[in-house]
Formats: structure tokens, C-alpha cells, sequence
């Protein structure tokens, strides 16, 4: 925290990030519309980006301080605005130069409640950005996650084996039903269109696949597709090269709950938080959670 | 039915699926208890492909009664294979009974996940058997696909039809040019110039079948075929992934020609499934003037029986198609075509009387005219009367003229003749393609 006598005058973020190829990773990942607009929220725990599209479905970007390599808050409250997802990434973008890891800092506010962006490590040229923000006219819905019952109905599947089934699903043309059943331990994704199909993922079958698996009754929601492939569409190569698995909840009423962890780490430069090869800090990995409505019909359907 | 494959064989099923799916829309299954049968015929009826596997290419060949149909779309069917084939260790294909709606598909990955679909099948299940005894043609060539594919790339690839000339071996006299002693085959592009395609580059290709081809058998006059290469290529690929030679029969302009695997005889693995590629061809010769007795070009579509010999009614059906669609492919501008016709045989008289026709039916005009396997028969014997080898000889200096490639109905705006200025001139004559004098690149001109 910045105790300086200019407190009132200091931004209430200033931040330094030394890869930015992870955050544009991180920030692609929920990225399935041309365009899109972002809240970003701003805490003395890190940054946080949330989207939404048409009540149904939310995703939030957690970007916590660990990951930058300077952190100064110094706002009171909650600072949040709005700013266009595409416009942001694609600045970000201006940043990265590939092969060589760039650092960033990021300020905000400016004088006209800009987000700043500027380079800060190359010694020949200097970038240097302003991005518009708005005033966030919706609140974001709290999607008060709640577990389904006790015990959270949960699975974590390999990110690679999620992305290709659901774009599988694309075939059926319809809405995809997503079945849990704890005997024989399996998960089923079924769409019943011009064509049918079901893909199951069986726990015993390859325990690479399905890496966790948690449920103690049958259930059944049925969700839109584009909303489950908005949550897997986009979901950074890196993931998939890493065998990262992502997580599954499905929470009361049949609310589904996906998350995926996206490394944020500097490839090139020996990084004192990544004790060996491979293995990442946690404080290096961004999370990203989507939220899914289900379609209103059933509940709790027995197949 | 039931079967169950893995391993090579649902490779080979992969391609197969890969290669239909690139002639027509919908698969048309066929399964008894000795064989598997897949076809599939595009929608103008000009090529039929047929891939047949015996039940020792399954790990399980189930068939409940004697012969069991359905007809699904291949697009269903490739949706099924865009799970990556290394990903899968084995595939299931079922229908519970012969009245079901469905046929399931399900792929066990190595993964551990498992993915059913349910293809519907048709209702009106259009089935079409086409079968044509391969020794019926006098005349064919066994090429190895990469040497194919090699000189395939000679050609723009955007190539719609292609011809092959083909002539004896032996027929050439011994003062001919020596760019063109040996040379027996020649394969030449064919344009449509009825279509505003921007595709002007022609190409001709002469090629020695003793070095090109694995095998190559003709006798006789000179014969060309032309048909279309889209099919070509996907019959291609199919056996190049195979790893086996193609074997392209053919008789001459206007039957069809067939193509299928030529299988080593140690190749005993591989002789459990077998390919058969038909493919009509232009009724017009390249090489010959058209029949005086009728208009010069006509086309129907291959004639496809439900039964399995191939029709003699398809005459009688093509002679009315031919008057009811002169000119499928067609000049449509008759003062080009009065003016290109350079070899005097009264080819001009006949083209400019064909245009009037033609002109009426521009509207009609399709990519190529397809016609009846049986068509030709009676046609044939005048072409053959024509002298054709010294005409064959000519287009082999520099100037790359072919005589008997001047009959206009074939080359359009007449710069597909040979003579050099017609190159320049084409885009004079032709007020309609203002684009081809300036879009034509410099080598085209420079070549000149």
C-alpha cells in the first residue's frame, strides 16, 4: 500500500506484469463473442474481470496480485469499471512481442478515469496506451453459487478431452444434456438433434481422463449449447499442452459451475516461484469460472 | 448388422468415408453376409464410386438375414471421423434391425471417453447399383499416385476437367519430332468456356508411359477421354493413403471410364476391401470434328440402373436428350467461334449453325456434359474414320498448335487454339471478358 502523503492523488492501482502473452492467455479464454464488455473489478486481493451474456451465463476472470510483480492499491472501496474485452485484449496484444517476455504496468485511473497501459522494460522504444473506460450500468448478478446438496456434486476432466466433446456436440444441433451417475462412476454429455449424440466419460475407463469425480445420486440438466461451448471454445493452447484439467460443479438447481486454471508464468526467464521445470506456483495461474443456467425445463431427470 | 473394426482397417474405412463424401452426399450401405458395399454418385450422375469390403476386414461382421440397405448423409458420416483416427481404438456400426431409423456409430477412444451418434436414415433411400465389367475396355494404364500427383501439379489447381489422348506406343513415325518420340500419352486441361472463369491457363502435358506409367496398354487409333478431376483427386488421395497403385481403364470419348486399386499380388492384406471409381466422360472427342448428324455437343446423365447391367435403354435416352440440350458446353459468342476455327474442315459451317443453337440454350449450360455410357456406340465408328496421326504429330514444335483441338466448340473465345497470335488476340475478340486483358499475367503473353 502506497503511504505516501499524496495518498489522495496516487492511482488506485499500479501494477507490474512481466508476461503478458499469460494475461491475454487468461483474458482470451472467456472471449466468445466479437465483442463484449467487461467489468473490471479492482481489490487490494487482485483484479477481477466479469462478463455476462443475457442473465444465462457469467464468466470472471480472477487475476490475484501474486501474479503481478508489483501490486500498489491504493484505493478505498472496490474500484469498478467497464471496458470493452476485445479492445483491452487486443492493446495487450500491442505489448507482447512473441519470444521475448515484456513487462507491463498498468494504471488506473487516469486523469479521465483511463486505464493506462505502458512498457516498461525496453530500452529502445516505449509503448504506451490509454484505454476509455465506462461507468458499469448493471450490477453484476451474483450468481451465488450454491452446492446442489451436502456433498458438491463435482468431476474434473482433462481441459483437452472437455473442449473436444463439446465441440463434438456441435453436430446434434441442440441443447446438450449433461447426466452424472455415481454407478458406474460416468458423466455423459448427450445432444438429440438432426443426429444424436452421446459421449460419456467413464471414470474407470482411464483414470487420466476423468481426475476427480464426486456424486451420490443421479442428475441430469440440460443446457444450451452455446453457452457450454462459449466455456471451452477459447480455452488457451497452453492448457491443453499442459494437461491441465478443468473443473466441474453442478450446483443447485442445476447451476453450472466450470472452472479452468491458465498458467500466467514467464516461459524464458528463470522465474523464482517455479521451483522446477513444469511445475507452476499456484500464485502463477490464473482462474477462470464460468457460471451456466440450465435450460428451465427439468430437474433431476432419471435417465 | 453389426461390425466392429480397429487398427489399418478403420483407417482405410476413414478414407473411404473421405473419399465418397468427395463425389456425393449420401452413402448408400449394402451389407450380405459376403460383403460390404458403400456407394455413393454425385448429384449430376456423372460419377459413381463404390468401395466394397469382404467381412475379414472387420473384427466383427454381424448380418442378421440376407441383404440389409439403408442410405445415411455422408456429412453425418464425417462428422463421426473428425475424432482423430490415431485417438480411436476401435469403431462399432450398428442397425438392430433392418427397419430402423437409426444407425449408431460408436468410437471407443483411447482415452477413455466413448462417443455414440445415431445417423438417421433416409426414408427414401435412393439406392443405385452401377457395375462395369473392367474387361469390357480395350484399353488402360496402372500409374502409382505420388507420380500421378506429380504431374497433376502441372495443372492450375483449380482444374475442372481434364483429358488424357491416349495413342499406341508404337504409332509414331520415326521423323516425328523428337520431343514427342516416346511421348504416347498426353494429358491435356480442358476448359469450359462457357463459364466466366478467370482459369485461362491451359496446359498439355506429354508424357512417356513407359516412364511415367507402371503399366500402360492401348491399341489402335488414338483415343482421348475427358472427365472430371475433382473425383480424379479424391480417388487419389484415397489410394495413395493405401498405399496402391491406380488402375484407370478407359475406351474412348464419351464411355466411361472406371479407375480402381491395383493390388500387389503379394499384397494379400489389402485385397480385403476393393474401390471402383466410374466416371462419365465428354461425349466430344478432343481429337475429332464432330459428328456432321448432330449438334456438337450433348450431354445426359450417366445413365444409373437400379439393376445391375448397365442399361441399353440409356441410347435411346440420350438421343432425346441430345436434341433437347444441344449444347451443354458451349461458345457462347458465335463471331469468336467464326473465326477461330483454323483447320478447314468445314468445322466453322457446323459451329456457327451449332451456335445459333447454343445461344438459345446458354441458360442451360453445366460444368460438363455427361452422358450415357452407351451413348457413343453408334456415333464412334465416323470419328475413328477421321485421320488423326498426323494431326497427333503437329503439336509438337514450338508452336503448340493442335490441329484437331481447333474445332471451336471445345476451345470457346479460340485462344485455346494453338496458333501463337490467337493468344494475343483473344482478349480483342472478346468484348464480353474485358477482365482477361488485364487480368492475363505476363508470362502468358511473354510466352508468345
Amino acid at each position: 500500500m502506497n503511504s505516501s502523503a499524496l495518498d489522495s492523488e496516487a492511482p488506485d492501482l499500479v501494477c507490474q506484469l512481466d508476461n503478458v502473452q499469460g494475461m491475454v492467455d487468461a483474458l482470451t479464454a472467456v472471449r466468445w463473442k466479437r465483442s463484449q464488455d467487461a467489468v473490471i473489478e479492482l481489490s487490494e486481493h487482485g483484479i477481477v474481470l466479469i462478463l455476462e451474456e443475457n442473465a444465462c451465463l457469467q464468466a470472471k476472470v480472477y487475476l490475484q496480485r501474486e501474479l503481478f510483480i508489483l501490486y500498489e492499491y491504493s484505493a478505498h472501496g472496490r474500484p469498478r469499471f467497464g471496458v470493452s474485452l476485445s479492445l483491452f485484449v487486443d492493446c495487450l496484444n500491442t505489448f507482447s512481442v512473441p519470444g521475448h517476455s515484456s513487462t507491463i504496468e498498468i494504471r488506473y485511473p487516469g486523469p479521465d478515469m483511463q486505464l493506462l497501459l505502458k512498457s516498461v522494460d525496453s530500452l529502445d522504444a516505449g509503448i504506451y496506451a490509454e484505454i476509455r473506460t465506462r461507468i458499469p450500468d448493471t450490477i453484476s448478478w451474483d450468481y451465488n453459487f450454491e452446492p446442489a446438496g451436502s456433498t458438491p456434486i463435482t468431476f474434473t476432466v482433462k481441459s483437452a478431452a472437455l473442449k473436444e466433446a463439446i465441440d463434438d456436440l456441435e453436430w446434434p444441433g441442440s441443447s446438450i444434456q449433461i447426466t452424472l451417475q455415481p454407478v458406474p462412476p460416468t458423466v455423459t454429455f448427450r445432444g438429440d438433434g438432426h443426429g444424436d449424440l452421446q459421449i460419456d466419460f467413464m471414470y474407470y475407463a482411464n483414470r487420466d481422463l476423468l481426475m476427480a469425480f464426486h456424486c451420490d445420486s443421479q442428475i441430469s440438466h440440460r443446457y444450451k449449447y452455446k453457452f457450454l461451448r462459449a466455456m471451452t471454445s477459447n480455452i488457451p493452447v497452453s492448457v491443453l499442452k499442459d494437461n491441465r484439467g478443468s473443473k466441474l460443479t453442478v450446483g443447485r438447481g442445476g447451476m453450472l459451475k466450470v472452472q479452468h486454471l491458465v498458467s500466467v508464468a514467464r516461459q524464458s526467464i528463470p522465474n523464482p516461484h517455479i521451483d522446477s521445470a513444469g511445475y507452476q506456483h499456484p500464485s502463477r495461474i490464473a482462474y477462470i469460472e464460468f457460471f451456466v443456467k440450465p435450460e428451465e425445463d427439468e430437474d433431476n431427470i432419471n435417465d | 448388422m453389426e461390425f466392429i473394426l480397429s487398427g489399418n482397417a478403420l483407417k482405410t474405412f476413414a478414407r473411404s468415408i473421405t473419399c465418397l463424401s468427395r463425389v456425393g452426399n449420401e452413402l448408400a450401405i449394402q451389407a450380405s453376409p459376403s460383403l460390404l458395399a458403400l456407394h455413393s454418385i454425385n448429384s449430376s450422375r456423372s460419377a459413381y464410386q463404390s468401395i466394397t469390403f469382404k467381412p475379414g476386414f472387420f473384427d466383427v461382421y454381424n448380418i442378421a438375414g440376407n441383404q440389409v440397405e439403408c442410405s445415411v448423409l455422408l456429412k453425418a458420416i464425417c462428422s463421426v471421423f473428425r475424432t482423430p483416427i490415431a485417438s480411436i481404438d476401435h469403431l462399432s456400426i450398428e442397425l438392430p434391425d433392418p427397419d430402423a431409423s437409426k444407425v449408431q456409430w460408436t468410437l471407443e477412444c483411447y482415452s477413455g471417453v466413448r462417443k455414440a451418434y445415431w445417423i438417421t436414415c433416409n426414408v427414401e433411400p435412393n439406392i443405385q447399383h452401377l457395375s462395369l465389367d473392367r474387361r469390357r475396355f480395350p484399353s488402360n494404364f496402372v500409374v502409382r499416385p505420388r507420380d500421378l500427383n506429380r504431374l497433376l501439379a502441372n495443372f492450375q489447381s483449380s482444374l475442372q476437367e481434364i483429358t488424357v489422348i491416349a495413342t499406341e506406343p508404337t504409332s509414331f513415325p520415326s521423323d516425328a519430332a523428337s520431343e514427342i518420340g516416346g511421348k504416347a500419352v498426353e494429358l491435356r486441361s480442358y476448359i469450359d468456356l462457357t463459364k466466366d472463369n478467370d482459369s485461362s491457363l491451359h496446359t498439355q502435358l506429354w508424357i512417356d508411359p513407359a516412364e511415367e506409367f507402371v503399366q500402360y496398354t492401348h491399341t489402335g487409333d488414338p483415343v482421348d477421354v475427358t472427365f472430371g478431376v475433382k473425383e480424379l483427386k479424391a480417388f487419389l488421395s484415397f489410394c495413395e493413403g493405401c498405399e496402391v497403385d491406380i488402375h484407370l481403364y478407359f475406351e474412348k470419348a464419351g464411355e466411361p471410364i472406371l479407375m480402381a486399386p491395383k493390388f500387389g499380388l503379394d499384397d494379400g492384406s489389402s485385397s480385403n476391401f476393393d474401390a471402383t471409381l466410374v466416371l462419365a466422360t465428354m461425349l466430344v472427342s478432343q481429337l475429332h470434328e464432330s459428328n456432321p448428324s448432330e449438334p456438337p455437343q450433348a450431354g445426359s446423365s450417366m445413365h444409373v440402373q437400379a439393376a445391375n447391367s448397365t442399361g441399353s435403354q440409356a441410347q435411346g435416352r440420350s438421343g432425346v436428350n441430345i436434341s433437347e440440350h444441344p449444347s451443354e458446353h458451349t461458345k457462347i459468342w458465335s463471331d469468336l467461334s467464326g473465326s477461330a476455327t483454323k483447320s478447314g474442315n468445314g468445322a466453322e459451317g457446323r459451329n456457327l449453325q451449332g451456335e445459333t443453337n447454343l445461344n438459345a440454350n446458354a441458360n442451360e449450360q453445366k460444368e460438363i456434359p455427361r452422358f450415357s455410357a452407351m451413348h457413343i456406340s453408334k456415333t464412334a465408328p465416323n470419328r475413328e474414320n477421321e485421320p488423326l496421326d498426323p494431326n497427333i504429330c503437329h503439336p509438337v514444335e514450338g508452336n503448340n498448335v493442335e490441329e484437331p483441338r481447333d474445332r471451336s466448340e471445345n476451345n470457346g473465345q479460340g485462344f485455346s487454339q494453338r496458333h501463337p497470335s490467337n493468344w494475343v488476340d483473344a482478349d480483342e475478340d472478346d468484348d464480353d471478358e474485358n477482365e482477361l486483358c488485364v487480368q492475363s499475367t505476363p508470362p502468358y503473353y511473354e510466352e508468345q
